[in-house]
């Protein structure tokens, strides 16, 4: 069991990389064409202070991209594991106080944002989704060295 | 697993360098293009006092502010459904109405804002508000305002002069439509459309698609 474990590791590295990468790198891209959008996203969750969630508006997508590019060519994988996986506690977090008070919005996760109507929010499918990347994120912390990366 | 190295260390550490370099010229970059301009070109009837707004009867009151991307489909239905109450409460002064043309939809969205200043300019601004809404185009940023489209949405109404046409096509107040931005960011503005009266906002869920509502609303607020 150890011993598949000791093969099979490298290979979910590389998967678990690819995958945490690719969403923030997508994630980023699509946020980096509408910053105001963006803004209007991270303000819509009502939960940081406006001058603040201004600044994380504008800054967030350049991060993501930045960790999105770190995971996929598998550089600096440890500490961006690390920063992917507090950035998708942070969403987790916005995700479910919106809605445990109630508020109608988009997640902005991948651009838009911002309020919506009531019967369009999907807070539990954002959550688990997340949750699925917190571990990816978590597991690269813990297992950094995998196939095709550049860590030696 | 890929045998160790040593020789491939640099090419990491230079991936490391360059996405960090991306990442601080592009968080500096965003953070520097989203700040109001004190120097930008604004229209006569703007207040920067009125968070950058188009201001109607300025010395009236009660204080209506609005909140539009003239891209946003629910803002063209807001328009349609209460423009003409507004036009009214305007052109019998009974309120300063200010109107803030957001972007954050895109390009499109910052031609018909820096249009609908222009228009301003030419004391024609509720027309030309009225005629961009009833040009959207249900796709965001697909080539409808490109050229002269929004010259030819300004002749539609009447405006014909060359100052106008000058102020569209060379996007005279397109500098200024960032601050409207930064200042509704700063507002706290979060969806559109918005509408305060005297700075209560109107409940969105019931107040903006019926007439009968937004009227009661403005009522409220001291709209005679």
């Amino acid at each position: 069991m150890v011993d598949k474990f000791k093969v099979a590791q490298p290979w979910l590295t590389l998967i678990a990389r690819l995958i945490l990468g690719g969403v923030l790198l997508a994630a980023g891209a699509l946020k980096i064409g509408s910053l105001q959008k963006s803004a209007m996203a991270v303000r819509a969750y009502e939960l940081l202070p406006i001058q603040l969630a201004n600044f994380l508006g504008y800054t967030l997508p350049w991060v993501e991209i930045g960790v999105g590019l770190l995971l996929i060519t598998g550089a600096a994988v440890k500490i961006s594991g690390l920063i992917g996986a507090i950035t998708m506690l942070a969403f987790i977090i916005a995700i479910a106080q919106a809605w445990a008070r109630g508020l109608s919005i988009d997640c902005g996760c991948f651009g838009g944002g911002g309020t919506i109507d009531p019967e369009d929010t999907k807070y539990l499918s954002e959550i688990i989704r997340d949750l699925g990347l917190l571990i990816l994120g978590i597991y690269l912390y813990f297992y950094p060295k995998g196939r095709f990366g550049l860590d030696k | 697993m890929a045998a160790n190295n040593g020789g491939d260390k640099g090419t990491r550490n230079l991936v490391v360098i360059m996405v960090s370099f991306i990442v601080v010229v592009g968080v500096v970059f965003s953070l520097i293009s989203n700040r109001s301009s004190s120097t930008a070109a604004i229209p006569a009837s703007v207040s920067a006092d009125e968070g950058y707004g188009i201001v109607l009867n300025p010395n009236s009151t009660p204080t209506i502010d609005i909140y539009v991307d003239y891209q946003c489909p629910p803002c063209k239905f807001f328009e349609i459904v209460n423009g003409g109450y507004l036009s009214e409460v305007i052109a019998q002064n009974k309120a300063k109405v200010v109107y803030h043309p957001l972007t954050f939809r895109g390009p499109e969205s910052i031609l018909a804002a820096n249009a609908a200043a222009c228009a301003a300019d030419e004391d024609k601004f509720i027309g030309m508000n009225l005629a961009i809404f009833q040009n959207q185009n249900e796709n965001a940023n697909s080539g409808n305002w490109q050229g002269d489209a929004l010259v030819e949405i300004g002749k539609s109404i009447g405006i014909n002069s060359e100052k106008f046409e000058k102020c569209v096509r060379d996007g005279d107040y397109v500098q200024w439509t960032n601050n409207v931005a930064s200042a509704s960011a700063k507002a706290n503005i979060n969806s559109t459309p918005t509408v305060f009266v005297n700075g209560k906002e109107l409940d969105r869920n019931t107040e903006y698609g019926d007439p009968v509502k937004f009227k009661a609303a403005l009522a409220a607020g001291g709209v005679k």
